[in-house]
């Protein structure tokens, strides 16, 4: 697609009409804009922003426009990205509705399910959390026990959820619940939309490695949940929650890109604290040689991610690689989570109380970032994966 | 590699034919037999038939036009039969030498001979067992010059060599040295991998002749990066091969009434490996695009490919041995040959580590 293609002039020109200057800088986790009745902006460029993206539909950009979404194809949806990447634009809507619900809801969902929650998640009108894993199924998950009893025009659900990202203002979960407790572990659970404020639904954050509290525990104690909100067949929960999974996984490969921008100076943090050969490198060469394995390896996932992009296009996609995405993105961030916190030193080691938030920053993401290599399927998870469904080795 | 039809197609004509003419068992014969031969000469003119040697170049200019991606597709080929053929010392790096280094009235001269594989060249610059690229004791007095170089591909087969040197302003000055002249002597060795090198000293040799292009510096750099890059696709090739091997050798093998490859510290191994394994792909696959693109300088992508592809395939020469168990260690087994020539390859042009610095040098750090 070369330079000179209209949609991408007129994307081009329509992004540097509406995206305020401050909205082109790296994102950094306070400033996201996250859905939902109880979220506020973050300032009014960000306001701005996300209204001017939400009235175009490119909060969605993929998504039907009878549902409010941006109708482009995937060409033109890879034209805007480009170009929202050359401009360094933020993000401008981060909700669970919108990266996983959204696309196995256009997929699973009743025209009545569509119309009443895609329009309101591209509008960001809505936050959504997702309940999936227990205390006693993580990895394991088809072993979840939160029982739904078939009430006829209701659901009565009970049991807990863990690891619920900011179930505490969410609006509404979408939780996998086990409706046949006879069947087997896969073919007993159903897909179920229920909202927050019913009664009954409880939540309890959970204090983090990093300081924060993004994940919670949620409760549910005999919660009524209409029938309408039953996405997918009764007892066929499974086959929606590998669809949404799917786009998970995606989604954690790309959380570097979305969270904190590649480079943000691991070469500029280590030349201006470390010590400098005369001709300017850094002295310590094994330091340096890891810096330079990872800035490889960032660069490589950036032509991996390409690479399946256009073997999509030619049609000589080789059904492994994407498998691979998750794991690799998720280790190399750690990686450099890693570099930066031991070119920090001994000052790396204080979470508080320092004088320059940006170290401060850095030090929680390294906290933070372990979580990556564990939800959404953990590392030795996608391992098995790739393993059995790429390579082909046997179960 | 997202090869075009053409593309394709020279990739399954080159696959077709190295499978009867240079198989795995070619390369033993070569090792094993009383000649010295550095390649089978029905294996060479074959490939010449086919246009090997000129498939990257436009048809403009005498080549096939396959690109350097084709190009590549036919290297990551012979990296998976372990070929052994005078396309990376001659087809790629000496016809780049002269391509970059050479004025046009000397590229009118040389380069058909070495497009056509007629004529067989190969790049003399390493001095001693470390890598390097500005010539460190060879020097230039007059037309003449001396020094000790080693490590030069299929030396011993060559026609002429290009030996890299330094001018009494201490510029490279590269010279055409014929095989034949009086003062060179050629010592000849097989290597780990069964192919030839040879070690050559030059003692007040008089050159046939000194490349006489622009900007030296910048032309051999480039040659090196392009040929760098070539052999990224060689070892990329060998080590999808002992990848598959192995993957094939789990589902087959039993061990306590079960297939090996269902222990999940076995298929975790080769999952990961498989994961880096496509990071170097995807790298080595930008870099030879990036070639095709015409971008004027190779070097960032020439060492990120070949620092990833060689830690991949030491990686996996190793997880292969490991992997076949008893077997392994037999020369009976193919694995061996592909672990000798993982070493030489990392060797060649550089190891990971060269390539690290080389990389840190030029992002500035």
């Amino acid at each position: 697609m070369s330079d000179t293609d209209p949609f991408r002039q007129e994307t081009r020109a329509w992004l540097e009409a509406h995206c305020p200057v401050s909205q082109r800088q790296p994102i950094v986790r306070e400033e996201q804009i996250w859905a939902g009745s109880r979220s506020t902006f973050p300032s009014e460029d960000a306001r701005r922003w996300f209204e001017a993206m939400r009235d175009k539909g490119w909060t969605a950009p993929t998504w039907p426009t009878e549902y409010g979404g941006g109708g482009l194809s995937s060409d033109e949806a890879r034209i805007l990205e480009q170009e929202m990447a050359r401009l360094q634009c933020r993000p401008p809507l981060y909700d669970m509705g919108l990266w996983m619900l959204g696309p196995a809801l256009l997929t699973y969902g009743t025209p009545d399910q569509k119309t009443r929650h895609i329009p309101r998640i591209v509008r960001g009108e809505v936050r959504w959390a997702q309940g999936y894993s227990e205390p006693g199924a993580g990895s394991d998950l088809a072993s979840l026990s939160t029982r739904a009893i078939d009430k006829g025009d209701h659901f009565v659900v009970s049991g807990t959820k863990i690891w619920t990202t900011r179930a505490d203002v969410a609006d509404w979960i979408f939780c996998l619940v086990r409706t046949d407790p006879d069947a087997s572990k896969r073919e007993g659970i159903s897909f179920l939309l229920i909202d927050m404020a019913s009664e009954g639904v409880s939540t309890r954050p959970i204090p983090l490695i990093s300081g924060e509290s993004e994940f919670c525990q949620t409760f549910f104690d005999e919660v009524q949940v209409p029938r309408e909100n039953l996405v997918g067949e009764l007892h066929g929960g499974w086959e929606v929650a590998k669809e949404l999974l799917k786009h998970e996984r995606k989604l954690m490969a790309t959380m570097e890109a979305i969270t904190e921008k590649v480079d943000v100076g691991l070469v500029d943090l280590a030349k201006s604290r470390l010590e400098l050969s005369a001709a300017g490198e850094i002295a310590d060469g094994d330091l340096r040689s890891r810096i330079a394995t990872h800035l490889m390896h960032a660069d490589a996932l950036h032509h991996l991610n390409e690479t399946i992009y256009r073997g999509m296009k030619a049609g000589q996609l080789d059904p492994a690689l994407p498998l691979t995405l998750k794991y690799i993105g998720t280790t190399e961030q750690q990686r450099k989570d890693e570099l930066m916190l031991e070119i920090l030193g001994t000052d790396g080691l204080a979470m508080t109380g320092t004088d320059s938030l940006e170290q401060e920053r850095m030090v929680r993401n390294w906290a933070y970032n372990k979580a990556h290599t564990i939800a959404g399927g953990t590392s030795e998870i996608q391992l098995n994966i790739i393993a059995r469904r790429g390579l082909g080795l046997p179960e | 590699m997202i090869l075009n039809d053409e593309q394709r197609m020279l990739r399954d004509t080159i696959a077709d034919f190295l499978s009867k003419e240079a198989p795995i068992e070619a390369l033993r014969a070569l090792r094993d037999g009383e000649s010295d031969l550095a390649w089978k000469p029905s294996l060479w003119s074959g490939l010449c038939e086919l246009g090997a040697p000129a498939a990257a170049s436009p048809e403009a200019e005498g080549g096939l036009g396959f690109g350097q991606v084709g190009m590549g597709a036919l290297m990551l080929e012979t990296g998976r039969t372990l070929c052994a053929s005078p396309l990376l010392s001659s087809a790629i790096h000496a016809q780049a030498v002269i391509r970059h280094c050479a004025s046009a009235e000397q590229i009118e001269r040389r380069l058909p001979g070495l497009m056509s594989g007629d004529i067989v060249a190969s790049v003399a610059m390493q001095e001693g067992s470390q890598f390097h690229t500005v010539p460190r004791s060879t020097r230039r007095d007059g037309n003449n010059l001396t020094g000790d170089k080693s490590l030069i591909m299929d030396a011993g087969a060559a026609d002429y060599l290009l030996v890299s040197a330094l001018g009494p302003a201490d510029q490279l000055c590269i010279a055409v040295v014929s095989r034949s002249a009086p003062g060179v002597t050629i010592q000849s060795q097989r290597l780990m991998d069964g192919r030839q090198y040879g070690s050559v000293t030059l003692r007040n040799v008089e050159a046939e002749e000194w490349l006489e292009g622009d900007a030296l510096d910048q032309g051999f750099t480039r040659a090196l990066d392009e040929a760098t890059i070539m052999l990224s696709c060689e070892m990329l090739g060998a080590s999808r091969e002992l990848l598959e091997r192995t993957v094939a050798y789990l589902k087959e093998r039993e061990q306590f009434g079960v297939k090996i490859g269902t222990f999940q510290a076995l298929q975790h191994r080769l999952a990961t490996a498989y994961c880096e394994l496509e990071l170097a792909a995807a790298s080595v696959f930008n870099a030879l695009l990036a070639m095709d693109r015409g971008e004027p300088v190779l070097s960032e992508h020439a060492s990120e490919a070949k620092a990833l592809v060689g830690d991949i395939l030491q990686l996996l020469s190793n997880e292969a041995v490991q992997m076949h168990g008893g077997m392994g260690v037999t020369d009976e087994m193919d694995i061996g040959l592909f672990l000798k020539r993982s070493r030489t390859c990392n060797q060649l042009f550089g190891n990971s580590a060269f390539h690290r610095d080389r990389f840190a040098t030029l992002r500035g750090f």
